[in-house]
């Protein structure tokens, strides 16, 4: 350590002073701390991943009860079944390497078209439950995964992006295939819940990716900037 | 596993490998003209072709499959017949499973058989169709009775093979069957077929793992017998092997349908039937089977009518007055269907609508109810029930015929009681049910209360005044007859005649408190309501101040304190007994129980009442005045619990033989039970207990002495015969009933000695009397020692002159000191704390102190002094006792300023030489009359310590010489003569050098 360094002079110490309070003083100056002005995306993609958080939540609890409605082995929790009726669901998993690419449009517009179709199957799902407390379970459920796709489409508006048309035509359904055992319906409908629990995971890391993303860096570079000019 | 045909009535038995039930067959009746035909037509024309067997074999065989049923359809015709030809046949038909040498089933089905008839026969197998391949194939035999034996069978047909498997398409695995519904308590075979080698099957039914069984390879199965209904979506059968390939299916199994129950129909307005029931189980299964259905028919109309409900339906009445109903309800799912009929008039079936109810006319006793029943046709008779409920229960009960309005009514009801009153109606002609009841609350008026209160007093006597606190129940309700709003007090003075005038005291209140001077009082006290005002309740509050009696304990048993007492002769109108409930907070709650005249015991009971705490109960006779006196008093307990404190005993008067216990302060009449006495427990000295004790064991199995004191009352007690100075331990605790007191810890005591006291007496004084003595003889010590034991003895008090006086020199006399004439005498003063060391020897003496240092310093007598006396005398001023002590050391004071040091050797020098000039002298005769100088000791005695030293005799002393020399003699210089063993003259000499100051 040099010597000069290791003791400051007492003009130095004067002269931190006066720069940190300059520095407080030109704070309500910096832009990135100044709320009045627009928060940005920033706030609803905190809402929205808080969303997911919350969904997540819930959705443990109803994929338990679903799943014990369904019984064995559909409720054990090392039961893994081929994925084999679930086909038309859309997939969460995703490469590493091409999720950590994927642009912020491309992350968001995945997101609300999964949702989309997950949620028209809940719906699907809610018309074949044979017990009201099931069904009411899943019709809040579903009111909430509405929310979420409300949440979605904000981000996508705030920064810009438009929102995926569906195809005329192509409205997803989850009615059971006459072709399909029940047996197999059942997985279907396992899957689907897995799939969503999936799916809410990995929004809940792409909202969080999209937060760090949107976090305004300027405050701290402001500062500095603000010390340089002093 | 099971066969069924058609067209055809099985003949044989058939041979059965599994069980299953064969399937009955129809019966021609025909055969027998047509088997006579035939036979007659053989017999004619072909006799000889007859006596061979007929080549009659199956052919065309064809086997179809119902998966969902797992049933095989076999058909298949017998081309050999001729036309319009019909025989008795039996027919063969074997089934294989896997392979073709597998035969699972044997069947035999006998039918008669038409030309170019085509025949069928149905098995319904037991395992999934799609689990295994199937073989099948028949022959037949004529089994006619126009055909002469030996029958033989014909060829069998070729195997028919049955392979399901083949829908199974590219799937990897199955489970089989596929969604199958069935009752509970049904048997199941589930079978699992994979594309590869099966290896560690295991096949959970809802997560029970089941037994497998492996029947080729490739397929593994398993039976279920009596499935159980486990939830509406269906029973899983999961199938998982080695390598994976995991398969699953749902076994729907459902509720059995039950009949409905309860089913019945009736109207209220004729217009529409309500048929209810009961249906039971729900067998519905998601996404499987909805709900059961409930269908009712009816018969006369041949309507029918799909209801819409679980469990009811309602049928709308023609218009055609139909009266004669009989309803078919059917219930119905996809496995069952159940039914149950009713047949009924419908003017037997009527229930009347609810009645709607008003009340008028309320009074305080009365009240009338009316109702009204809706039009149910042509005016009926109806039969009405009408209830009263008070509090909740039914208290009246009425029976009413109407048509459609109804009234009755409702008497004998309580002032101010709210009531409920409800009605219901039944067909009067024909009753099938009552209505729904229909009823409204009502509160009848309020009515001056009908009793006067129960009312007592609680009389205290303070300096001539009395206060009286009049006390009453509240009325009940029954008695107060509505809301009591306040009582009246008035106060009558018997003594003097004054104005009465009421005091209102507001409810709720439930006494009041009176000043009352020393006359006669009476007291009317009325409660009022909103109606009017109570008898009056009276009360006499004599002047006497009344008798004392005596308290007497009470019985108590389990109801409570059983009082008695006597019968008071005369005038008593009734007798009243009075007790705290809370005596032992000291807020009393005064109670009270008026009674019978005739009455002359009573049972008081109370929830107040405590175990532990002693109640008191005065009895009290009520005369004709309305006086009350105290008859008698008692106290008991409801249940006497064990003292808590024991007493604080004081111990006193303590000798050695006794002491005295006191315990006055115990109180008795506040303890947890009736004091009958006390224990006084001693610690035995010595394991023996003293007369009058008795050993006891203590809770704590300690033995001890206890003394019984059978007196509550005695709280004194004396403990006797003691040792002296011994330790004793005493403790004392009450008895009662139920136990002793708690046990405290001992208190321990020490008996004096004996002859202490005795000792005190003597030795006290004795020892003051010493110190006292000593006291004096300090204060007059110099007295003392002047009286006792002076320094220098007084010649004349010497009996040591008699002595010489009478033997020797009669004429010898004390010489007086004021006869002495001093030469030279210089006496210097010795500053004090000097220290003196001799060295002459190795002992030295430290003188701290001399306190009247005066030095005698000798210088030569005058030659020319002529004093009176023969001899020159030197009174001994220096003498030391310590010095003259010392033995050898002798201790001559010096002068701390002598003359001179050759002077006073000068003067040794001559003191030495008249020393032995005198010692030679005195050796011999001492001349008389010779002048000499001698210092001479007063204290020494002529006859003592001079044995050793002088053997002889010593001569006589001259005149003066009685006394020994005593001379400072310089050491060195000191004569054999001198010797230290001499003790003859005390000569101490001066050595300079370690002299002093």
């Amino acid at each position: 350590m040099l010597p000069a360094a290791a003791e400051p002079a007492a003009g130095d110490s004067w002269g931190m002073l006066a720069c940190l309070c300059t520095v407080l003083w030109h704070l309500p100056a910096v832009p990135a701390l100044n709320r009045t002005g627009d928060p940005g995306p920033g706030p609803s993609i905190q809402k929205t991943y808080d969303l997911t958080r919350y969904l997540e939540h819930q959705l443990r609890s109803l994929a338990g009860t679903y799943l014990n409605y369904l019984g064995p082995p559909f409720n054990e929790p090392d039961f893994n079944p081929p994925r084999l009726g679930a086909e038309t669901l859309p997939r969460a998993t995703v490469n590493l390497d091409v999720w950590q690419n994927l642009s912020d449009k491309l992350r968001l517009t995945q997101n609300y078209e999964a949702y989309s179709h997950l949620l028209c199957y809940l719906r699907g799902l809610n018309r074949q439950a044979a017990t009201a407390e099931l069904r009411r379970s899943l019709a809040h459920f579903c009111t909430s995964l509405q929310g979420l796709l409300g949440s979605i489409a904000g981000v996508m508006a705030a920064l810009g992006y438009p929102l995926p048309q569906p195809l005329p035509g192509t409205e997803p359904t989850w009615s059971p295939d006459p072709a399909h055992s029940d047996f197999l319906q059942k997985m279907d409908d396992f899957w689907l819940l897995k799939e969503l629990q999936t799916w809410l995971w990995r929004s809940a890391k792409d909202f969080n990716r999209l937060k760090k993303k949107m976090q305004p860096p300027a405050a701290a570079v402001t500062l500095r900037l603000e010390a340089h000019g002093f | 596993m099971g066969a069924r045909s058609s067209g055809a009535e099985s003949m044989e038995p058939r041979a059965l490998l599994l069980t299953q039930k064969p399937e009955p067959m129809a019966l021609f009746a025909f055969f027998q003209t047509i088997l006579l035909l035939v036979s007659l037509s053989l017999r004619t024309c072909q006799s000889e072709v007859l006596s061979e067997p007929l080549p009659l074999t199956p052919e065309s065989l064809d086997v179809s499959i119902n998966s969902a049923q797992r049933c095989l359809h076999l058909q298949w015709r017998v081309h050999s017949l001729a036309y319009h030809q019909e025989l008795k046949m039996v027919f063969q038909i074997e089934i294989s499973r896997i392979n073709t040498s597998n035969v699972i089933w044997v069947d035999y089905y006998s039918t008669t058989v038409k030309w170019n008839q085509v025949l069928h026969w149905s098995w319904e197998s037991e395992l999934p169709l799609e689990c295994a391949t199937h073989f099948v194939r028949i022959r037949s035999r004529v089994d006619d009775a126009r055909v002469p034996e030996p029958r033989f069978w014909s060829n069998w047909s070729s195997w028919k093979e049955v392979n399901e498997q083949n829908s199974l398409g590219h799937k990897a695995s199955s489970v089989f069957p596929v969604d199958k519904l069935v009752e509970e308590g049904s048997n199941v075979t589930i079978c699992y077929i994979s594309r590869s080698h099966q290896n560690n099957v295991s096949c959970y039914l809802d997560g029970v793992r089941m037994h497998v069984e492996q029947l080729d390879p490739n397929v593994s199965a398993f039976h279920v017998n009596n499935v159980a209904f486990v939830r509406e979506t269906g029973t899983n059968i999961f199938c998982e092997m080695d390598p994976k390939d995991d398969a699953g299916t749902v076994l729907f199994v459902s509720k059995v349908l039950e009949e409905p129950k309860d089913f019945s129909c009736e109207t209220q307005d004729f217009k529409t039937l309500h048929c209810t029931w009961d249906p039971g189980s729900d067998t519905s299964l998601v996404r499987k089977q909805p709900y059961q259905s409930y269908t009712l028919f009816e018969s006369f109309s041949g309507e029918k009518r799909l209801c819409e409900h679980k469990n009811w339906c309602d049928w709308q009445i023609a218009q055609d007055s139909q009266e004669m109903y009989n309803f078919t309800l059917v219930a119905e799912n996809y496995l069952r269907k159940r039914s149950v009929n009713i047949l009924f008039n419908l003017t037997h079936r009527v229930r009347p609508m609810t009645p709607k109810v008003f009340f008028k006319n309320i009074s305080a006793t009365n009240a009338t109810m009316t109702w009204r029943v809706h039009s149910t046709g042509n005016h009926r008779t109806l039969l009405c029930q009408i209830e009263l409920h008070g509090e909740g229960k039914v208290i009246q009960q009425h029976n009413a015929s109407i048509k459609v309005n109804g009234e009755y009514l409702l008497s004998e009801l309580e002032p101010d009681t709210q009531y409920m009153a409800r009605v219901h109606c039944g067909d009067a002609n024909h009753f099938w049910k009552w209505s729904e009841w229909s009823g409204e609350n009502f509160t009848t008026l309020e009515a001056a209360p009908s009793e006067a209160p129960d009312v007592w007093r609680d009389v205290k006597s303070e300096l001539g005044n009395r206060t009286v606190t009049l006390f009453w129940k509240p009325l009940s309700k029954s008695h107060a007859n509505g809301k009591i709003r306040f009582y009246n007090v008035i106060v009558e003075n018997l003594d003097k005649p004054s104005e009465l005038e009421p005091v209102p005291i507001p409810a709720p209140a439930n006494h009041t408190k009176l000043a009352l001077d020393q006359c006669s009082y009476r007291i009317h006290v009325t409660a009022n309501n909103s109606v009017g005002t109570s008898p009056a309740s009276v009360i006499v509050i004599s002047g006497d101040p009344g008798n004392q009696v005596e308290e007497e304990r009470v019985n108590v048993t389990a109801d409570g304190f059983s009082l008695s007492w006597k019968p008071q002769s005369g005038d008593v109108t009734g007798y009243v007994v009075e007790w705290c409930d809370r005596p032992q907070d000291g807020s009393c709650d005064l109670q009270w129980e008026n009674l019978g005249p005739n009455t002359t015991s009573t049972v008081i009971s109370s929830d107040a009442f405590r175990p532990g705490v002693r109640y008191n109960f005065r009895i009290y006779g009520i005369s004709t005045k309305r006086i009350a006196y105290l008859l008698e008093q008692k106290t008991g307990y409801s249940q006497e619990l064990a003292p808590l404190v024991n007493p604080q005993v004081v111990m006193s008067n303590l000798t050695s033989h006794s002491f005295t216990l006191s315990w006055k302060d115990y109180p008795t009449e506040t303890q947890r039970s009736f004091i009958r006495g006390y224990h006084v427990y001693l610690k035995p000295k010595e394991g023996q207990c003293h007369p009058g004790f008795e050993k006891a064991a203590l809770s704590d199995n300690s033995v001890c002495c206890k003394y019984k004191i059978d007196k509550p009352e005695q709280k004194t007690f004396v403990v006797e015969n003691l040792q002296p100075e011994s330790i004793y331990e005493f403790f004392v605790t009450p008895f009662t009933s139920v136990g002793e007191g708690p046990l405290d810890a001992f208190t321990k005591v020490t008996t004096p000695d004996e002859h202490s006291h005795l000792l005190i007496r003597i030795i006290l004084p004795t020892v003051f009397c010493v110190v006292l003595i000593m006291i004096v003889c300090y204060l007059n010590s110099q007295w003392m020692k002047e009286k006792c034991y002076p320094d220098i003895p007084d010649p004349y008090k010497s009996s040591v002159l008699s002595l010489i006086k009478s033997k020797e020199n009669p004429h010898l006399t004390i010489m007086s000191v004021k006869d002495c004439i001093p030469d030279a005498i210089e006496v210097i003063n010795k500053p004090e704390g000097s220290k003196i060391q001799f060295s002459g020897t190795r002992n030295s003496l430290t003188e701290t102190e001399i306190t009247k240092p005066a030095y005698l310093y000798l210088l030569p007598a005058e030659k020319n002094y002529s004093g009176p006396g023969p001899c020159i005398c030197f009174e001994n001023f220096t003498y030391n006792q310590a010095a003259s002590n010392s033995g050898s050391c002798g201790h001559v004071p010096v002068p701390p300023t002598a003359p001179s040091q050759r002077g006073l050797l000068t003067s040794l020098e001559n003191l030495l030489k008249a020393l032995e000039k005198n010692y030679m002298n005195s050796q011999g005769e001492i001349p008389a009359g010779e002048t000499t100088l001698n210092y001479v000791s007063q204290l020494a005695s002529p006859m003592s310590g001079d044995k050793d030293s002088l053997p002889t005799d010593p001569p006589v002393p001259a005149l003066c010489s009685e006394y020994k020399m005593q001379m400072a003699i310089p050491l060195g210089l000191a004569s054999p003569p001198l010797s230290e063993n001499s003790s003859v003259s005390s000569v101490t000499l001066l050595d300079q050098g370690d002299h002093h100051h």
